[in-house]
């Protein structure tokens, strides 16, 4: 077989698939890194002082972004199971996939309200 | 989507061998039993550290109550390993995909498995040892 015919996803399901695919992979490296810095917490202090980073205004965007990338890899997920294990379960699949990144956006929203919230407010330093 | 037919157009298959058939029938099925399961672990561990506490809240102390219940280590260690087993099982198709020179794919391969299973023991040894006595 040609490389071209294993690198074609698919038409509809070729934007799913990228994202599918690019979501994982991040998420991936963020649990990579994720495994070290939470490995400190025999070191109370190393940890807290990392940790203390978490709550800057940059890495509260950046885990807004590992918000969107988690539920949508989640929720696509799902819908590749359902494809595979019950054939014909999803009938439109252009606008359950329209539907699901929707309620991705829609849930990164509120997250990322949720998140942020402390930064504006100050309420927690 | 063709994720379906994944385990017979991957570059790096032999559809003809026996064994490797084998092998990626169980990945597929692997990839959507650990999706399902990382669903739930996943999305409830990010919800009960950024949504429901505030990150800065999660220091050593809140992560000593949270595991004095066997109940939560064993959570987090289930997420750790089905989180690594899924997401490096992934990160193989990814590989298989874009890396078409054999010799670097293997290298490549051979040392995103060494750094998971050096993850793995890291992050199951945190685990078992954390004492949370000496909370601050
Ligand atoms: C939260 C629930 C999750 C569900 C429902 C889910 C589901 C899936 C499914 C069904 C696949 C497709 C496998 C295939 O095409 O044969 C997949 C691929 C993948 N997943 Fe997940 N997954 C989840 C969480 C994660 C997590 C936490 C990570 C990172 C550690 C991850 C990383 C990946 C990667 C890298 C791929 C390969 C993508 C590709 O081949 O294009 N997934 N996932």
């Amino acid at each position: 077989m040609s490389p071209e015919s294993t690198l074609y996803k698919g038409k509809t399901g070729q934007w799913a698939f990228v994202l599918h695919r690019v979501t994982g992979f991040l998420v991936l490296m963020f649990i990579l890194l994720h495994i070290i810095d939470v490995s400190m917490l025999n070191f109370p202090r190393i940890y807290n002082e990392i940790h203390a980073l978490y709550g800057n205004v940059l890495m509260r965007l950046f885990e807004v972004g590992l918000l969107f990338g988690l539920v949508y890899h989640a929720l696509n997920g799902l819908r590749v199971i359902m494809i595979d294990f019950f054939p014909g379960s999803i009938k439109n699949e252009k606008s359950v996939f329209y539907g699901i990144f929707s309620l991705t956006v829609l849930l990164t929203i509120i997250g990322g309200f949720i998140i942020l919230r402390p930064f504006f407010t100050g309420s927690v330093h | 989507m063709s994720t379906a037919e994944r385990s017979t157009t991957r570059p790096g298959a032999t559809p003809n061998r026996r064994s490797r058939q084998n092998f990626e029938t169980w990945s597929w099925f692997f990839m959507r039993i650990s999706g399902l399961i990382l669903f739930f672990l996943a999305l409830i561990h990010f919800s009960l550290t950024h949504i429901f506490n505030d990150v800065t809240t999660t220091t050593v102390s809140f992560v000593a109550k949270r595991w004095a219940n066997p109940f939560w280590r064993v959570f987090d260690w289930l997420l750790l390993s089905l989180g690594l087993l899924h997401g490096t099982n992934g990160l193989r198709f990814i590989m298989d995909d874009y890396v078409r020179n054999p010799r670097k794919r293997a290298a490549l391969k051979a040392f995103m498995y060494a750094l998971a299973a050096a993850l793995f023991v890291l992050g199951t040894i945190t685990i078992v040892t954390f004492k949370g006595s000496l909370a601050g």
